[in-house]
């Protein structure tokens, strides 16, 4: 008899797994699907990076005319300015929308009233967040990828230097710790509600934490510790140092890649649990439809 | 007359209401200027040889970051005027309060006018504690010419606002897709108009394009005057030439953009798309 459960478990167990998956599927098509609607959202994912890379380099040229190659490679470690440039861009835009997504999904589910249906619905909230993420990935990973190779087109750099297979790695290993911090995120914007405004600081303080036109070694020691303990700031930095060499924090690539994984395995837990927690305790005084 | 200025003062009331019942909006808008300020200085630290310490008084480089620094004040304005007056309308859309807005007998003038307090207050507020943290990090700035760079600064809010106005009229045309449209035009405005840089370094195709925008004379002329004309400044025309493009850009904006706006009104209400989002 417990045989006959046991066997009979099985396939319901495998059943619930697929369901799941087909959640999260189903929930990053949907979001996909709305995003399709407006095209004007995804040029402006594109044109972005290209134009927050156009600022800084004129603004060195402007500077320190012929010599700026020289002057930035004795504050940075490269003469590539441009691409270190671009590649600052690029990650804070994968950034931005990471946080953008879950943060504004909470809010606009919360706007449009579907937020407390949500609730009710009998999915997991694990797999409905997994969609939400899954979406933002793909979303970026498109962006970033169209508006590299359009950046490398206009300001002439060669796209293929340095170890891609490296860079994609912690591209791919940083994603990770992005989207648990994108859950942490959002669960101050559940709780604070103010999307705008929390977005727009979220913006600027990333780009300042992860270095987006500059090394973190110009920080003073209290901001460079801060850096050093936001998971892009290792993203960003690795990806530089496998495309530019212009170092690691740690001087070998698999002691950076080790800390990027440790902040992959901390960060999902700690912002799930703590996107939980908040989740509850709106439920509980009634606020999580409230706008 | 009493009547009207009641009306502006009641509008202006509820819209500071309304800012200041979103605190941490408020509270964002001063961090992130304080941010993005130190982050385009870091990035010109990148490119001058000895770092913080090169940025010293009288050098080329300190009058670059201050032209950077005023250019930086004067965005401020251009993307608040873009999203807290031209985008906002956008918001009573949102909330519902649009169409409900019109039907009653209050001025759409007044409306308007009344949605310029809050740039004029908030980010005025905003900008000097940029130029008080600026001055505690690297300095005084130079400011000289005071009466012809406020004469100049006055007609750019002018002009910035007249255009905010012509945003508010396409936004309540094009709708959504007026988010995406701001955010694009904020930074093509901040490189076409050189705020954070000068005109030279420009390559010559978008330098054409700077000569066709108004406020590209109006940031030439107010740094100008405030770095008291070094060598090559202003750099788009001659001072009086670029003094009439100011003050007939400042003057006549403001009206056409209302002008814009009430146009772009009528459109909505007879195509009955004033209340659709």
């Amino acid at each position: 008899m417990v045989v006959e459960e046991r066997i009979a478990r099985k396939p319901r167990r495998s059943l619930a797994w697929l369901q799941s998956i087909g959640i999260m599927l189903k929930v990053a098509e949907t979001q996909l699907r709305l995003i399709s609607r407006y095209p004007g959202s995804l040029a402006i994912d594109v044109i972005m990076p290209i134009v927050t890379t156009a600022i800084p380099i004129l603004l060195g040229r402007s500077l320190t005319g012929s010599f700026d190659a020289q002057a930035f490679a004795a504050n940075t470690g490269t003469t590539d300015y441009v691409p270190y440039m671009l590649i600052g861009s690029s990650m804070l835009t994968v950034v931005t929308t990471a946080l953008w997504n879950v943060g504004f999904w909470v809010r606009r589910e919360q706007q449009t009233g579907t937020l407390e249906a949500i609730y009710l619905a009998p999915a997991s909230r694990f797999w409905v967040l997994a969609g939400v993420a899954l979406y933002g990935m793909v979303r970026s990973l498109v962006s970033l990828l169209l508006s590299f190779i359009l950046g490398c087109l206009i300001f002439g750099i060669n796209p293929l230097q340095g170890h891609i297979g490296l860079a994609f790695s912690f591209l791919l290993l940083g994603l990770v710790p992005v989207y648990g911090l994108s859950l942490i995120y959002g669960a101050v914007v559940l709780r604070l509600k103010e999307a705008g405004a929390l977005i727009q600081i979220a913006q600027w303080l990333t780009s300042l934490l992860m270095g987006i036109y500059f090394p973190i070694t110009v920080f003073p020691p209290l901001l460079r510790w801060i850096a050093l303990v936001f998971p892009p700031t290792w993203m960003n930095n690795g990806i530089r140092a496998a495309l530019l060499g212009v170092g690691w924090f740690f001087d070998s690539w698999y002691a950076d890649l080790g800390v990027l994984a440790v902040f992959a395995v901390i960060m999902p837990v700690l912002g799930y649990n703590l996107f939980a927690v908040v989740e509850r305790k709106m439920q509980r005084n009634e606020g999580v439809g409230t706008f | 007359m009493a009547r009207t200025l009641s009306l502006l003062a009641a509008m202006i009331r509820k819209n500071m209401l309304v800012t200041l019942r979103y605190p941490i909006n408020l509270l964002g808008r001063f961090v992130t200027a304080f941010v993005i300020m130190l982050v385009f200085m870091f990035a010109t630290l990148m490119f001058v040889p000895g770092g913080l310490q090169s940025l010293d008084s009288g050098a080329e480089s300190f009058s670059l970051a201050s032209t950077m620094i005023y250019g930086f004040v004067l965005f401020l304005f251009i993307s608040d005027g873009l999203w807290i007056v031209g985008y906002n309308v956008r918001w009573e859309q949102y909330e519902g309060t649009l169409e409900s807005l019109y039907l009653t007998p209050a001025s759409r003038f007044l409306y308007l006018t009344s949605r310029l307090a809050e740039p004029l207050l908030w980010t005025g507020l905003i900008a000097a504690t940029v130029l008080l943290s600026v001055r505690l990090i690297l300095g005084a700035l130079p400011m000289a010419n005071p009466g012809l760079a406020f004469y100049t600064f006055a007609l750019t809010l002018g002009g910035i606002f007249g255009s905010s106005f012509c945003f508010a009229a396409f936004t309540l045309l094009v709708k959504e897709a007026a988010q995406s449209i701001a955010n694009l035009l904020q930074f093509a405005i901040l490189t076409v108009c050189a705020l954070f840089f000068p005109f030279r370094v420009l390559p010559e195709p978008v330098l054409i394009l700077s000569r066709l925008v108004p406020l590209s004379y109006s940031v030439d002329l107010l740094r100008s005057a405030l770095l008291d004309f070094p060598g090559g400044y202003p750099e788009l025309a001659s001072v009086q030439t670029e003094l009439i493009i100011v003050t007939l850009w400042g003057l006549l904006m403001p009206p056409l953009g209302y002008l814009a706006y009430r146009w772009a009104e009528q459109r909505v209400r007879v195509n009955g798309s004033l209340a659709e989002f």
